[in-house]
């Protein structure tokens, strides 16, 4: 393998895997955990570290290989923290100051597909995601059958897919 | 779309509710499968804004149940479907009663006749001469005109009925022999009635008396 292939390869591992450590690091740590993006960055070089010293033996696939190191770095993380702090720092996924542009305009055609949608279908989805209450707990709010509370949040969520790109 | 058997963990992984096993799992499939991952971003991006702006499902919504359903739930709430069905029994069974039995037993609605006094429209004839006390017999009688085409019936008392004519003027005049009936001294009343082309009573004047002075 030449040199320069190397890099390619490093550059498409980078722009394969970078979204996914970071959407996995958000999730365990919080959107709004300012070092976040950081433990991203260091992960990244321990990920093409191994790599390079040949730790990765293409036992397991490329993905769980990162997979790992990503869970084993967030865990080490929250142990630091755990010492400094005590406990943990609470995940909390959501509100999300950090959207980018273009999410920030998926986000706003998201709601806009929302308040056009039927009120059977902004209930469930209301009482689903919203509410966060069980296919079960939503049927009986609804009175309705759990499968139908599936289908009416999968058709919302149909109707809402076709207004975004991502 | 080729459907992944993992896609049903993404709800649950975005709102917590996996086990931790399951996460792990499901943690691991993502980084290998990017359509699984899309779709994880997709739907993290929704549940995100509606936990964001959950007044896009929640405003209007009052307003935008549509009225007949909300009539059928109202109603749904206020019966049981034993009762539903008893009071769609009762409903027939009064309409049937309303529009079927009553109209046959009903009384028929009297007949009107009219005496010489009434009047059919209600509109009446007021006399202009005479209307009070002359100091000779009138040559004439007039009354205000009512339309065209009708016939009025003018009759003069004085204790019974003294002389009866009709025309189709506003005004008659006496006869010769009718005023040599008249005396002065005496009191006398006429009236004036009025007919349509088809001999319909449509207006009587009151009972106007006049008296003739003595010489």
């Amino acid at each position: 393998m030449t040199v320069k292939k190397k890099e390619e390869d490093v550059q498409e591992l980078i722009i394969r895997y970078r979204p996914i450590i970071t959407f996995r690091v958000r999730k365990a740590l919080g959107a709004q955990n300012p070092e976040a993006d950081d433990l991203v960055s260091e992960i990244i070089s321990q990920v093409l570290e191994k790599i390079q010293t040949g730790e990765f033996r293409r036992e397991s696939s490329l993905g769980t290989f990162i997979y790992t190191i990503t869970s084993r770095r967030i865990v080490d993380y929250i142990r630091e923290k755990t010492k400094a702090i005590k406990y943990a720092p609470e995940a909390q996924p959501y509100p999300d100051p950090q959207e980018t542009l273009e999410s920030q305009e998926n986000s706003q055609k998201i709601r806009e597909a929302l308040s056009r949608l039927k009120p059977k279908y902004r209930q469930a989805i209301y009482l689903y995601y919203y509410q966060e209450l069980s296919r079960e707990e939503v049927a009986r709010t609804l009175g309705v059958s759990p499968r139908k509370v599936s289908e009416l949040v999968n058709y919302a969520l149909k109707l809402i897919r076709k207004e975004i790109k991502l | 779309m080729r459907k992944c058997k993992f896609e049903d963990m993404i709800d649950g992984y975005l709102l917590n509710r996996l086990s931790q096993g399951d996460r792990e799992l499901f943690e691991e499939h993502y980084f290998n499968c990017s359509s699984c991952f899309e779709k994880l971003q997709e739907r993290d991006l929704i549940i995100r804004t509606i936990k964001n702006h959950p007044e896009a499902l929640t405003q209007e919504s009052e307003v935008r149940v549509p009225f007949f359903s909300r009539l059928k739930t109202e109603l749904a709430a206020m019966f049981t479907p034993r009762q539903f069905v008893l009071a769609g029994v009762t409903a027939v069974l009064l309409l049937v009663v309303i529009f079927a039995l009553v109209p046959r037993q009903q009384i028929p609605a009297p007949s009107f006749s009219l005496t010489d006094e009434e009047t059919v429209r209600g509109s009446s004839i007021t006399l202009i001469s005479p209307v009070i006390d002359m100091g000779q017999v009138p040559a004439s009688f007039e009354w205000k005109k009512l339309g065209e085409n009708i016939e009025y019936q003018v009759s003069i008392y004085n204790h019974e009925l003294l002389w009866k004519a009709t025309t189709k003027e506003n005004r008659i005049t006496l006869p010769e022999e009718v005023r040599a009936k008249m005396v002065p001294g005496e009191k006398y009343s006429w009236q004036v009635k009025a007919f349509s082309a088809d001999g319909t009573l449509i207006a009587v004047s009151s009972k106007v008396q006049f008296k003739i002075a003595d010489r």
